[in-house]
């Protein structure tokens, strides 16, 4: 049986790569991949110590958390939608409109 | 008390009412063509007021855990409740004549407030972790709609986009904080978190891990109530969304943010005797949220300070007050919580009332730039009074209601010893009276630059001015049903 | 120790497809002959000779389809834990799946009738 920490170390290290890339990418539809990215290493944690404590809660937990991702991603490309019609672009450092 | 699901949907009623009425309104919009404009608010309202009264008079005094201990019924979770639904009432009413939201589809707006409605009474309610993520992401998710609700706005859809980006980020770092809280602890219950924490004694944990885990669930919820570093989303959001959103944002998921915020530190993870925060050893708990809090109220002022459109204005002032409403959490006490309460119930009446004020100038003038309201004392007498009022009383001046709230907070503070803390939060409101002031100089002091013609205020927008008046008038004298509403509210976490 | 010995027949599978993979390349290159030309480099279509760029707009409906997909994608996700204890929980977790669905229906409805559905959309007819 493959121990607890590997998973959680995957699981960390997905987390990190998706908060850096909502960090470092400027296109909208890329930063929220990386979400999708944070939201899914909380899932791959969510299962593995839902294993280890042998509990189903976890398990139910991340059934959530992929509904409401999905829910998230139709809402996020709804307004990335309407953002396009009004300006023709997708990088967020174009929506600049406001300032300080 | 531990109730099934059957059992649990007697005292379910509140949600329930709002679940149906935004089906239905959802229908009336596809299938009345014509009477759908009139028919949506009026069955709005009807759900707000039916939930309000099952909330005030139904489930009053009950006490129970729901759905095998999903929601908690209690006296904290019904003040939330009837606070959310008054604030929900007035947006409403504030909504109707409001030219910004006419100018688009209407059936949808109704629906999603009762959907953010919904949310924010399960997040009061909720003792468990997966309901605590469901309800904040069902608020979440339908005031990013709302935000970006003027499609062919460019403003309100930058808005928007930068909201869902701060939002979808933050809650996926409070997700992975909740992850390591259920490795830990084994549950997703808040009271078996915390006596697990106590069982096992906090020493019993990896203290990196603790932090680690606190520190990105704290982000989830800073996100939510705008406290400083979380808050850079607020004024971009604030001023670009339609101004009905605006003020409903800046007072009701702040306050379901407070709500959460107070269970979880509360009842999740401090232990009920004394007044130690035992967790995690070395780092002293109350001196951090002092710090946010001292961080949060200052910015927010002193940004405010240089900003010439009012809704930015009022944004970073929204920022301020979650910094005074943050002091009363820190000292652990009954009396601190009490004043949160308290400052929250004025808070709503002057800030919506602010906002009801930039809406009617907006209806007529198109413009939120404060040169614009120059002069407005002679084209609408009455609406400057209300506005000087509401500038007032957010200022904390003694004979309005927004004395009432820093009074309480102060005082909790100084009971606890914290002098210089309230030293501060008197200084800050010293700075936030020159940004308030201007607005009644703008108004009262400045000639007008050329409109003179008075300006129209529709008779419901009258109405709803009087009525968001009189609270900020009279509280200051009829405190005592404030003060004892709220004392019963917090008996729950009074052995603290 | 032992879990170290059974991710070593991982590796040397890795190693065996590397070495095999990397040989019949490297063998293909050295026997073949290398004559190029206009147009070997265009990208087969069909025989076809390709008109401007594939990097074009789509079509915005493909947006709005593959999202309401998503959301009756999602619920099977809930409907499957449901059908495994059905037959344990009775009548009251039908009533209750029944009601899930028919909050979901309730939307599918509402893009119906505004047009979300169809490919062009009938103009505005329900205001916007």
């Amino acid at each position: 049986m493959i121990p607890i920490s590997y998973y959680l170390l995957l699981s960390a290290i997905l987390f990190s790569i998706g908060v850096f890339g909502t960090m470092i990418k400027r296109n909208m539809v890329t930063i929220f991949m990386c979400i999708e990215l944070m939201l899914n290493a909380v899932n791959l944690s969510f299962v593995a110590f839902a294993r280890y404590h042998s509990l189903i809660d976890g398990q139910v937990f991340v059934f959530f958390v992929m509904a409401v991702a999905a829910a998230e991603a139709a809402v996020g490309l709804g307004i990335i939608v309407a953002l396009f019609r009004n300006r023709q672009t997708l990088n967020v450092d174009e929506a600049d409109l406001m300032k300080w | 008390m531990l109730m099934d699901n059957l059992q649990s949907l007697r005292y379910f009623y509140p949600e329930l009412t709002l679940i149906v009425a935004m089906l239905v309104v959802v229908i009336v919009d596809i299938s009345f063509n014509r009477l759908r404009n009139v028919l949506n608010p009026l069955l709005t309202i009807a759900a707000l007021l039916i939930a309000a009264y099952f909330t005030a008079y139904v489930n009053h005094g009950q006490e129970a855990n729901l759905f095998l201990g999903m929601l908690a019924l209690d006296s904290f979770a019904q003040f939330f409740k009837l606070f959310l639904l008054l604030a929900a009432l007035l947006v409403v009413l504030g909504s109707l004549h409001s030219e910004e939201l006419l100018q688009v589809h209407q059936g949808e707006f109704f629906a999603l407030l009762l959907a953010v409605t919904l949310g924010m009474l399960l997040m009061a309610n909720s003792i468990n972790l997966a309901i605590l993520y469901l309800s904040l992401e069902l608020v979440s998710l339908t005031s990013y709609i709302m935000v970006g609700y003027l499609k062919g706005d460019r403003l309100s859809n930058e808005a928007s986009l930068k909201y869902i980006l701060f939002g979808a980020i933050s809650t996926g770092s409070m997700l992975y904080g909740f992850s390591l809280i259920y490795g830990m602890t084994g549950s997703l219950n808040l009271y078996t978190i915390r006596d697990a924490f106590l069982s096992q004694g906090v020493q019993g944990f990896d203290q990196f891990t603790i932090l680690l885990a606190l520190v990105l669930t704290l982000a989830g919820f800073g996100f939510k109530t705008a406290a400083v570093p979380f808050h850079f989303w607020c004024p971009d959001v604030y001023a670009g969304a339609p101004t009905p959103v605006t003020a409903f944002l800046s007072v009701a998921p702040k306050a379901a943010g407070f709500a959460i915020l107070v269970r979880f530190l509360f009842s999740g993870m401090t232990q009920t005797s004394g007044s130690e925060w035992g967790l995690v050893n070395g780092i002293n708990w109350p001196l951090v949220l002092i710090g946010i809090s001292v961080l949060t109220m200052t910015l927010g002022n002193i940004a405010a300070l240089t900003q010439n459109n009012l809704k930015r204005m009022l944004a970073y002032s929204s920022i301020a007050h979650a910094g005074y409403i943050l002091m009363g959490s820190v000292v652990l006490t009954g009396e601190g919580l009490k004043s949160m309460l308290i400052y929250m119930f004025v808070y709503l009446f002057m800030n919506l009332g602010a906002f009801l004020v930039v809406t009617i100038i907006y209806n007529s003038d198109r413009s939120f730039e404060i040169g614009d309201y120059h002069g407005m004392f002679k084209r609408a007498p009455f609406l400057t009074f209300a506005m000087g009022v509401f500038m007032l009383s957010l200022t904390g001046i003694p004979p309005f209601a927004g004395f009432l709230g820093k009074l309480y907070v102060f005082l909790a503070v100084i009971e606890k010893g914290l002098f210089w803390f309230a030293v501060v939060g008197t200084l800050n409101a010293a700075v936030a009276a020159f940004y308030y002031m201007r607005v009644i100089k703008a108004m009262v002091l400045e000639e007008g630059n050329g409109k003179t013609a008075p300006l129209h205020v529709s008779f419901l927008n009258q109405a709803l001015l009087v009525a968001l008046l009189i609270p900020n008038l009279i509280l200051v004298v009829f405190w005592n049903p404030i003060e004892r509403w709220t004392a019963s509210s917090v008996k729950l976490f009074s052995g603290l | 120790m032992s879990m170290m010995l059974q991710f070593a027949n991982v590796i040397v599978f890795l190693g065996v497809g590397v070495l095999f993979l990397s040989f019949s390349l490297l063998l293909s290159s050295l026997l073949r002959p290398s004559k190029y030309s206009e147009e070997k480099l265009i990208p087969y279509e069909c025989g076809e000779n390709p008109v401007g760029s594939p990097w074009i707009q789509f079509n915005i409906r493909f947006y709005v389809f593959a999202l309401i997909f998503i959301i009756f994608d999602v619920e099977v996700a809930f409907l499957l834990p449901w059908a495994v204890v059905f037959k344990k929980l009775g009548l009251f977790a039908f009533v209750e799946g029944l009601i899930f669905i028919a909050i979901l229906a309730v939307g599918l409805a509402y893009v119906w009738a505004k047009g979300d559905l169809q490919w062009v959309r009938p103009e505005e007819r329900y205001g916007r």
